[in-house]
């Protein structure tokens, strides 16, 4: 924008230049990746493969590693689905209800989002020991613990710009709250429970502390675990495996962000409004 | 009590207050917890033995230790240079820079360029820090095809350079978070703006200074704000790749809690750290937006 008003031929060849040697800086780390994960003979090194192999996935997706996949599956989605259910109806009542406090409300619910993982981690770990809960369930409630206050100040929000005619209307016709919800409100925030579902879903997906504070098996480990475990100070580095595994569990969260782009352009600018 | 000025709402009121139940009891555990690690902090429980079941209460002691003992001082340091360097002059200043630049380039690779930022936020913590760690190793590819080429002795980077390749890596994933932010912001700059100054005479430099970075203050610093305090308590993937090490040259502060806590087994102590923890980003969150206000008046 600075330079866009003339650019001369020495700018623009310059900045050029410059988005170059971004390009090169983000990239190399990712060629390296796929250039390991298909190398028969993978190493550390940056080397052009001179052969092709899909063996290194067909390892991961096996055993112990498919396992860890699944784990994380499991959790990912069992905590997103709570997470969207509990806050959906905490968040209606809270746009449409006059609650007293509803500001110091929300100003706790967006402080708790920016607390440090570190300032509930010793409560988390010694009720789970008590209670038995260190293991994926455990694991699944403290995510959405984690999740539920931003999901909750996100879907109130989201709410509040659905006009509220539409349930009138709905009453008007002689609906029951429940018909309102299921046939009104939901369908029409579909956007908004789909955004949360999956902010909470990579969230989940991504979590490395709690799972590794709380499981204890590799057969419980999450793939963020499992990965940790297997590169390292260990011995030798199978990089060809590590390589394909990284791919694997990084291949959910890149296409959940591309769908969740599509929705929050069309959905959060066209939806509710439209009624 | 509880109303609502909606006639249709007034009867549904009470299932919708029951159903927000669940959701209210998550959110009191979440208060609960912190006050609780407030708790902890004033007693010398430790995560084993007879401490483990019956704590004392100690007053102040694990504060006085915080500050009489240099491991915590020491931390304090470390996660504020990896934090300034990482996150304001990095991801911030980058993503920034970035973001301006693409505005105005005809490059080709654009979208190509703006993928290549995207997967390095998108990967998760562990991945990068898989990656950065191959990277850094003696055989990794900064040694191969920076390193050796100009003629340097291949070294184990993660040992010699620990807190210069955790920044880096910091960087190369966070940048693109700060980028979309910009990038949002510099759409809502009219471009009459920039091409008034630009008839005026204003070098590039002048424009960027006298106009568009007054334009998006209220922007930088909320960005810097959230920057901030996300990468003060950030632990997954400087642990995953150096766990600290080697010696203490990259414990940040949310490691030495966890080690403190779980490792030595010392929970009173580490829920004291915790405690400082989130002072410290309390305090910086206060200073900022102070700062933010002063500014716009």
């Amino acid at each position: 924008m600075m330079t866009s008003v003339k650019p001369s031929f020495t700018q623009s060849a310059s900045t050029n230049i410059l988005l170059a040697v971004v390009v090169i800086a983000w990239l190399s780390p990712l060629s390296w990746l796929l250039m390991t994960s298909v190398n028969p003979n993978a190493s550390g090194g940056f080397v052009v493969p001179t052969s092709f192999t899909l063996d290194h996935f067909v390892t991961v997706m096996s055993g112990t590693s498919l396992r860890q996949f699944l784990n994380s599956l499991f959790i990912a989605f069992t905590s997103a689905t709570l997470t969207a259910i509990l806050a959906a109806f905490a968040a209606y009542p809270f746009s449409r209800l006059n609650i007293p406090y509803k500001n110091t409300i929300l100003w706790s619910l967006a402080l708790l989002r920016i607390l440090p993982q570190t300032a509930i981690i010793i409560p988390v770990f010694l009720t789970g020991r008590a209670l038995g809960l260190l293991n994926t369930g455990g694991v699944i409630l403290v995510l959405t613990l984690m999740n539920l206050p931003f999901a909750i100040l996100l879907l109130k929000n989201f709410f509040d710009t659905i006009p509220s005619e539409l349930e009138e209307a709905s009453y008007m016709e002689g609906a029951t709250l429940y018909q309102t919800l299921a046939h009104v409100v939901f369908p029409l925030s579909r956007a908004g429970l789909a955004v949360i579902w999956f902010m909470a879903f990579t969230t989940a997906w991504n979590e490395f502390l709690f799972p590794f504070l709380m499981l204890r098996s590799d057969q419980a480990f999450p793939m963020a675990i499992g990965l940790y475990a297997a590169f390292g100070q260990y011995g030798a580095t199978d990089y060809g495996f590590l390589t394909s595994y990284s791919i694997i569990y990084t291949a959910p969260a890149i296409f959940v962000y591309f769908l969740l782009k599509r929705n929050l352009t069309t959905g959060f600018a066209g939806v509710g409004v439209k009624g | 009590m509880i109303s609502t000025s909606h006639v249709w709402l007034r009867r549904s009121a009470k299932p919708m207050a029951i159903a927000a139940i669940p959701a209210v009891l998550f959110i009191l555990l979440f208060i609960f917890y912190a006050g609780w690690t407030i708790w902890t902090s004033f007693t010398d429980l430790s995560l084993l033995g007879r401490k483990s079941i019956n704590p004392s209460f100690v007053g102040f002691d694990n504060y006085i230790r915080l500050i009489t003992r240099d491991g915590f001082l020491q931390s304090v340091w470390t996660t504020t240079v990896f934090t300034f360097f990482s996150a304001i002059v990095g991801q911030c200043g980058i993503g920034l820079l970035l973001a301006i630049i693409m505005k105005s380039s005809r490059f080709r690779l654009k979208s190509f360029v703006e993928f290549a930022i995207l997967f390095g936020w998108l990967a998760p913590d562990v991945v990068a820090a898989f990656m950065w760690n191959a990277f850094a190793s003696s055989d990794g590819m900064i040694n191969v095809i920076i390193l050796q080429p100009l003629g340097f002795e291949s070294v184990n980077l993660l040992n010699e350079y620990a807190i210069e390749v955790v920044i880096i890596s910091n960087i190369w994933k966070g940048t693109a978070w700060s980028y979309l932010l910009f990038s949002a912001a510099l759409d809502t700059v009219s471009r009459e703006v920039i091409e008034a100054a630009y008839m005026d005479g204003a070098n590039a430099l002048q424009r960027l200074r006298h106009v568009l970075l007054p334009l998006l203050r209220a922007q930088i610093a909320t960005n810097l704000l959230f920057v901030t305090i996300w990468t003060y308590a950030f632990f997954s993937l400087i642990y995953a790749l150096t766990g600290g090490g080697p010696g203490r040259e990259t414990e940040v502060l949310s490691i030495y809690m966890y080690k403190q806590a779980f490792d030595v087994g010392k929970l009173g102590y580490g829920s004291a750290v915790a405690i400082a923890m989130m002072l410290i980003v309390g305090g910086l969150s206060i200073f900022y937006v102070r700062q933010n206000k002063d500014q716009t008046r």
